[in-house]
Order: C-alpha cells, then sequence, then structure tokens
C-alpha cells in the first residue's frame, strides 16, 4: 500500500520531463554531457586542406597556441606511416604552383616532402588536337641566359603531401593539438546556453564525434565545441550542410582517368639536361584533353578527361592497349582516334598494330612526348569530373575551404592549389585576429578570408569551364578557328602569356 | 540646476522612452525633476556635473539591438576596433609605461579603463587577449592584464555583458573579475577612489566619446582633466575622435549619415559641432594634465607638463578597403590621439 500511495502523492510529471530528468541524472555518472571541449579551431577533413590548415597555424607564433582539433574519418597513422618503392608512384598527383611551393616552405612542411618524390617542370606543351595550333608556358621570356628556367611547378603525389603535413604537425608537439583519425562527425548542432555555471554557446557549433572502428583511439562519442568550425571535408561537406549554404554547379559528364606510366627515353635529350615538360593535348572528339605530367625517374602520370563510355571503354583495355590508347591520343588525328576508340576486342586488329599503321600516316608536331612503354598495375583509375561553387564560403562560425567550397575541372591541375591558398588565406585571417583581439569564429573576422578567396576562385574556375566548354566543340567550327587564332595570338604576345602564367601561378 | 543633472536622468529618461531616438526637447522639460534615486543612498555627489548628455544616451540606446550585428549600423565602428589595437602598440612601442619596462619579463601587466564602452566592441577584444595564466606571456603587444569598462546607458551594459558570456574565454575574465563593465560614468569612478584602492590605471581609452559629451553640463577640458585623473604616472590616455573640418563635414555628415547605400553611419550618431580638432585636443590635454595634478592645497604647473607624450595620426575609411592608418590625414576626419601622462 505504500508504495502505491506514495505513487498516488507524487506530483504528476509527463514522461518527457521524467525522461530529461532520468537522463540528466544519467550523465552525471559518466562525463557531464552539458559541457563539451572547447577548440579555437576544429576542422573537419585531413586532406591537403585540412591539414594544411593545422600546420600553418601549428607554425605561426601568434596561434600556436590556439586549441586546435581535427576529424578526420580516415586513420592518420596510417597516412603518415605511408611508402612505396622509388620506381613506383601513387596515382593521385598534384601539379603545386610555385605560390603553394611557397606556402609549403613558409609553414615548414616542405623540408618534410620526400623530395625524391617529386618533379618540377619548367615547361608546359599545350596544344589543340583539331587543328594543332599550340602554345608553349615557360619563364624563358623572364629568365636572364645563363640561368635556370624558373619553374612552371611541381608535381607532387597527394600521399607525399598529406605525409609531409602530418610530419609537420607532429613536429610541432602536441599541446593545444588533438587528432581524431578514424573517427567521423556523427552530428553538429548548435550548443546550448549553460546560464550560470558557464558561457553561452547557443551560437557555437558542437559535433558529437564518433570512432569509425575499433582501430579508432577516440573513445565513445565525444562533444566538442568549436570557436570556428573548418570544413574541409570535400564536394560533399556536412559542415557546410550544417552551415546551411547552398552550392551551385553542374557535372561535366566527362571522367578523368589517371595512371602512372613509365616512359621512354625522348629521342632528342633535354637541354639543360635537367628541363622536364608538361603536355596537354585537347581532344575534342573524345570529350575533353589528355595530359601527361612529368614524375621522378622517367615516370610520368597520365589525366585524361573524357566521356564516362570512353572512360569505361579505356578502363576495359589491357595495358598494353590502354598504352597505345595513349600514345596515340598524342599523336594521332581526331577521325583515328574515334576509330580506335571503338575496336572491340573480338576484333582481329589490335590497338598497338593500329596506332603502329597511323602514326607512319600522320605528320608528328615538332614536341610529342615521349612514348608511354609500361602502366603502373593498379594505377588506371577513374573519377567523375564536377563543377560546384559554395554561394559563400563564411557563415557565423563556420568556413569552407578547398572542395568543400568549390570544386573544378583538373584541366588547369589548379583544384589543390586553390585550397592551399584558401587556406594560406585563412590562416592568416585567423592570425590577423589573434593578435588584434578578434573572435575567430565572429563573421567580421572570417568576411576576411571570404573577400581574399571567393573573386578569385570564381575566376580560375570560371576560366577552367571557358576551357573546357572551347575545346569540347569539334569539327573545324567559327569556335575552333577562333580558339586556335587565340592559342597562336597569346603565344606569340610574351606579355599576355606571362599575365596568364601570373595568374595560373596564383599571384 | 546643475547638481540635479545626475546620472538617475538619462536612467528615467530611457525608461520612459526606451525606443526614442533623439527626444531633446521631450529631456529637457522633464529635466528638472528631482534627481532622486530610490534605494540608492550614493545620490549625493562630490562632483556637481555628469559629463553624459541625455541626447546621446538614448540615441546610443536606440541601437543597442543591432549593436553586434556584423552587418548592422555599427558595423563601420566594428571594423574601425583593430585599428585601435594597432595605435595602442604603437603608443607602447614608443614609450611603455613603468610596469611593463622590464624587458625581462614579457607578463600582461596593464590595466585598463575603457570609458563610454558602449555594447563592449573594444572593451571585449581587448579581454579577450587577457592570458587566462597571468603568468603566461601576454600574446599580444597590447599585454593587457585586465579591463575595465564603464558606460552610462545600462542597456548597452547589459548588452556587453550578455554578448561576453557567448565567448568563454571572456565570460571567464567576467567570471573573474579581470573584465568589468559597470554602469556608472567615469566622475564616479573618481569618486569611488579611495587611498587604499585608488581608482588609478596604466592605460585609459576614450574611443569615440569626446564628441559625444554633453557640452552644457562640462567641458571638454573638464572631462578630460578627469580621464588624466584615472591614469597612472607614465600611463596613456588614448582615444579617437573626428576633425572639425570641411573635409570632415562633408565625409562625417553629409556622405556618412546620408541615406543607404551611400551612408554607412546612422543619422545623428554625429554633430559636426562637437568635433574636436587636433591641436584643440592638445592643449585641453596640457590643460587637463596640470588640473590633474591639482591638489587640496597646491595647483599643477608647467612641470606637470615636462614628461607628456603626446600622438596623433589621422585614419581614413574607403568604401571597399577598410580603415587605414594614414598618418597626415588628422584633418580630414577620423584621428588617433594619445597622451602619455609624466612618471
Amino acid at each position: 500500500m505504500h508504495p502505491i500511495s506514495r505513487a498516488a502523492l507524487r506530483p504528476y510529471i509527463c514522461a518527457s520531463c521524467r525522461y530529461g530528468i532520468g537522463a540528466s541524472r544519467r550523465r552525471f555518472g559518466t562525463k557531464p554531457d552539458q559541457t563539451p571541449d572547447i577548440y579555437d579551431v576544429v576542422c573537419v577533413g585531413g586532406g591537403p586542406a585540412g591539414l594544411g590548415l593545422l600546420a600553418a597555424l601549428r607554425a605561426s607564433p601568434i596561434t600556436s597556441k590556439l586549441k586546435v582539433a581535427l576529424v578526420e574519418s580516415q586513420d592518420l597513422n596510417k597516412a603518415q606511416a605511408w611508402n612505396m618503392p622509388s620506381d613506383q608512384f601513387s596515382n593521385r598527383v598534384s601539379s603545386l604552383t610555385p605560390s603553394s611551393a611557397s606556402f609549403l616552405r613558409k609553414i615548414g612542411a616542405w623540408e618534410h616532402l620526400d623530395t625524391n618524390r617529386v618533379q618540377e617542370y619548367q615547361e608546359m606543351q599545350v596544344w589543340d588536337g583539331e587543328t594543332g595550333s599550340r602554345i608553349s608556358f615557360d619563364w624563358s621570356m623572364e629568365t636572364p641566359p645563363f640561368e635556370d628556367m624558373r619553374t612552371v611547378a611541381t608535381m607532387t603525389e597527394n600521399l607525399n603531401l598529406v605525409r609531409a603535413l602530418l610530419g609537420r604537425i607532429a613536429a610541432s608537439g602536441d599541446q593545444g593539438l588533438t587528432l581524431f583519425s578514424n573517427t567521423t562527425v556523427a552530428s553538429i548542432e548548435n550548443g546550448s546556453d549553460l546560464q550560470a555555471s558557464g558561457p553561452d554557446l547557443s551560437a557555437w557549433p558542437v559535433l558529437s564525434v564518433k570512432p569509425t572502428g575499433p582501430g579508432s583511439e577516440t573513445k565513445g562519442i565525444s562533444r566538442i565545441a568549436a570557436r570556428l568550425l573548418v570544413g574541409a571535408d570535400g564536394i560533399n561537406s556536412p559542415v557546410r550542410s550544417f552551415a546551411d549554404i547552398p552550392t551551385q554547379g553542374w557535372d561535366y559528364n566527362r571522367h578523368g582517368i589517371v595512371a602512372t606510366l613509365a616512359l621512354a627515353d625522348l629521342d632528342t635529350p633535354p637541354f639543360p639536361a635537367n628541363l622536364r615538360t608538361a603536355y596537354q593535348r585537347f581532344l575534342p572528339a573524345l570529350g575533353g584533353p589528355i595530359a601527361l605530367l612529368p614524375l621522378p625517374n622517367n615516370h610520368a602520370t597520365l589525366v585524361w578527361s573524357t566521356t564516362p563510355e570512353n572512360a569505361a571503354y579505356l578502363k576495359s583495355l589491357s595495358p598494353s592497349a590502354f598504352l597505345a590508347m595513349v600514345n596515340a591520343a598524342f599523336r594521332l588525328s581526331m577521325t583515328d582516334l574515334k576509330y580506335m576508340m571503338g575496336i572491340e576486342r573480338s576484333e582481329q586488329t589490335s590497338h598497338e598494330d593500329e596506332l603502329a599503321w597511323h602514326v607512319q600516316h600522320t605528320s608528328l608536331p615538332s614536341q610529342t612526348p615521349p612514348l608511354a612503354t609500361a602502366v603502373q598495375q593498379g594505377t588506371v583509375a577513374s573519377f567523375p569530373l564536377r563543377f560546384r561553387h559554395a554561394a559563400q564560403y563564411i557563415s557565423p562560425r563556420v568556413a569552407l575551404v578547398g572542395d568543400a567550397a568549390h570544386v573544378i575541372h583538373p584541366l588547369a591541375g589548379q583544384g589543390l592549389n586553390l585550397g592551399l591558398a584558401d587556406v594560406a588565406a585563412l590562416s592568416r585571417t585567423i592570425e590577423y585576429a589573434v593578435s588584434h583581439g578578434m573572435d575567430i569564429g565572429d563573421l567580421l573576422t572570417l568576411e576576411r578570408y571570404s573577400s581574399e578567396r571567393y573573386l578569385p576562385n570564381a575566376k580560375i574556375g570560371g576560366a577552367c569551364d571557358l576551357l573546357h566548354k572551347m575545346y569540347t566543340i569539334p569539327g573545324q567550327g567559327p569556335i575552333t578557328w577562333a580558339r586556335s587564332l587565340g592559342l597562336d595570338v597569346i603565344d606569340k604576345l610574351p606579355f599576355v602569356k606571362s599575365f596568364l602564367m601570373k595568374n595560373a601561378e596564383g599571384h | 540646476m546643475a547638481s540635479l543633472r545626475t546620472r538617475s536622468l538619462p536612467l528615467h529618461a530611457l525608461r520612459t522612452a526606451p525606443t526614442a531616438t533623439r527626444p531633446s526637447s521631450f529631456l529637457r522639460q522633464i529635466s528638472p525633476l528631482p534627481a532622486t534615486k530610490p534605494g540608492n543612498p550614493s545620490t549625493l555627489r562630490w562632483h556637481s556635473t555628469s559629463s553624459v548628455s541625455p541626447d546621446e544616451l538614448s540615441h546610443f540606446s536606440a541601437l543597442a539591438s543591432s549593436w553586434w550585428d556584423p552587418m548592422g549600423p555599427s558595423r563601420i565602428l566594428h571594423l574601425f576596433n583593430p585599428l585601435r589595437h594597432e595605435f595602442i602598440a604603437t603608443c607602447l612601442a614608443d614609450s611603455p609605461p613603468p610596469a611593463i619596462q622590464d624587458p625581462t619579463f614579457n607578463t600582461a601587466n596593464l590595466h585598463y579603463l575603457d570609458i563610454g564602452c558602449g555594447g563592449g566592441i573594444f572593451a571585449e577584444s581587448l579581454a579577450r587577449t587577457i592570458p587566462l595564466d597571468p603568468s603566461a606571456a601576454s600574446p599580444t603587444p597590447t599585454r593587457a592584464a585586465s579591463m575595465t569598462a564603464v558606460d552610462p546607458s545600462p542597456t548597452l551594459i547589459q548588452i556587453a555583458r550578455d554578448h561576453g558570456r557567448m565567448d568563454p574565454t571572456v565570460e571567464s575574465h567576467l567570471r573573474s573579475g579581470k573584465l568589468r563593465y559597470l554602469n556608472t560614468t567615469l566622475e564616479d569612478v573618481l569618486f569611488t577612489s579611495t587611498p587604499e584602492t585608488p581608482a588609478q590605471f596604466d592605460m585609459v581609452t576614450l574611443f569615440e566619446v569626446i564628441e559625444h559629451i554633453d557640452p552644457t553640463t562640462t567641458t571638454p577640458q573638464a572631462f578630460l582633466a578627469n580621464c588624466l585623473r584615472a591614469l597612472k604616472p607614465g600611463g596613456w590616455l588614448i582615444g579617437s575622435t573626428i576633425a572639425r573640418t570641411f573635409p570632415s563635414w562633408i565625409l562625417n555628415q553629409v556622405i556618412a549619415e546620408a541615406p543607404w547605400p551611400i551612408g554607412v553611419v546612422p543619422r545623428g550618431t554625429h554633430e559636426w559641432s562637437k568635433f574636436v580638432n587636433p591641436p584643440e585636443l592638445k592643449s585641453w590635454a596640457q590643460e587637463g594634465l596640470m588640473r590633474a595634478a591639482d591638489t587640496a592645497t597646491t595647483r599643477g604647473g608647467a612641470r606637470d607638463l615636462e614628461g607628456m607624450r603626446w600622438k596623433c595620426v589621422g585614419t581614413v575609411y574607403v568604401p571597399g578597403l577598410g580603415w587605414k592608418i594614414v598618418p597626415g590625414s588628422e584633418d580630414w576626419g577620423n584621428y588617433f590621439w594619445a597622451v602619455q601622462k609624466s612618471v
């Protein structure tokens, strides 16, 4: 009787309130759930952009005291232990412009890079497969005689770069640094006002992060509040969705094929001996350009933008047939190429024979890349090409960098460079804010970053889009004539060319 | 008559007309009300005047709700704030106050008083640079150890406190008392000074204030003298204001307060006739230094000006580029000024 009467006398509490009380009691037993760990910068995404930001913040004496965290779903220890024989190369390679390289030098990450695996090139040959008009980019017009030619760009494996950035971050010590490796973001929501017991976090993003698997170092779900939440989490950025920032863009209906190739020696050795050249040929009939970018020890990385059907066809070929197609793509006419793209596996004739036969009847331009002789096993892969641009890069306590903010066509090799430029600008902004007592998550702070980066990114992304669209028009129409005239004229006007190159370099 | 104009007047006016922008005639009508403040026995003031202008008080209180909106009417003020830090840093680099003269220690040792802090734009930003650990090196050249910020508007002080709570660093300083927001006037701060706890500070800041004081109750000279009384020997009084010149009239009255989209400052923020020219300010500061040296039996004189330093530099706002310190532009409009009291 006693308990029943007590229950009857007890004031009524509805189920949800009771659940609320009980929940708070349960929390008390473990970690008080109301107070998240407070960080100055939480970066979601441990790619080159996210790690670059962290390394830059750790390198600056002004921002090195900030409490920073990085959340990455992959295993960062594995990325730091990455290793590969010196005659093999990963197929995810980026070309770093001189301004990206100087940023990496400034933050002390360059010395952590395995420089035996990076390749500078001083010259770039670009030509139109339809008309043969060509342009060569180099710094010869600004290089005095007897001096080495300036670098146009440096080819680096992304894994090498990621390892270097992780090495730089590790060298900065672990004070105020938390790496949530093997961890995903379960949710992002606004915090709450802690009333008498603490600050008002109702306008702060609070992340619940949880380990992805048993190998993770983070135990259980932890809650972290971010003064500034940086989205370096790629094209489908969860941080961007949290901030409710829309993106504009389209899919190109093209795939980029990548592969690591071994090259034959050039017929005429380069002069000077250390001169390396990158080659890009636009193939309007096949839907995009093919590019061969130099790697050390006479290797090269291939990036071939083409239609999904062609990409699927190329990936289905045997290594020798694939090589024949690559060599053909730099040499044969559009008609021959289209024919070779359709050869059935069952047919008598092979790609190699076709190439050998057609090459005899094609007049080759003076600057043809060396023959590709071997394709590294397991490196042929493809990815869809897309264009995206976020409506804005910032929102209160949120900043987007890299692919979360913009994804562009890879024909100029600028994607990673734009991401690193974002990170350089954001770290400068944070530096300025810290030294002037500003809140680094405040819109007034972040607008410095977005005003510095939004237009340059839109400009480069738009230029790549325009080039893609101009060079996917096949045949001999007026646009073909105009683009070839344009290329020929620019090639003969050194100041226009150097203006374009300086733009591409990131000045 | 003047003795009636105490702090309770604007409080009363605010409660009756919280949204009025410039109810000047209304305030004049009610100004002869007896200055009684229930529950506060300290209504008797040793000073006869408050420097607070009721018009100005209601104007800025009306802006309160948008004070911290980065796109709101105070945007131009927010953009200006980082330059204040830079100017203070140059003053300290020129001549550091005694508290930070020892080069072996890089700790944060300077105690700041911000007069007319408003919603706390400057006070909060400076508080953010106060290290949580007092023995740690100061992260910025401003070397702040504490910040006391006063403003006569209770609305704005509440805004400042509420906004401070939204930053854990600032909140912990509010909790520990390293950052204090006081709803009071400079005169009251000095009044509460006792020989044991002198209300004196290493740095006194007066940003965008001197052009807003009430000319009917006090003079800028008297107000500056009070500011300098709050300053320790060797300390800097640092401020910013606007010159009363033809370019400044064009820039600050005609262009800056023009309707949207040209104007960047709410209409009625400035009164050109209250603007101050650098030479005037310098002479008032000299006068103020001597008056601050007055004691009950002696009067300050030229010897109190011997170690004085004077700095003045103009600032220019360029739309799209923001604020820039431009030496030589003092007569165009906005400028920073600083006075260092002799040791």
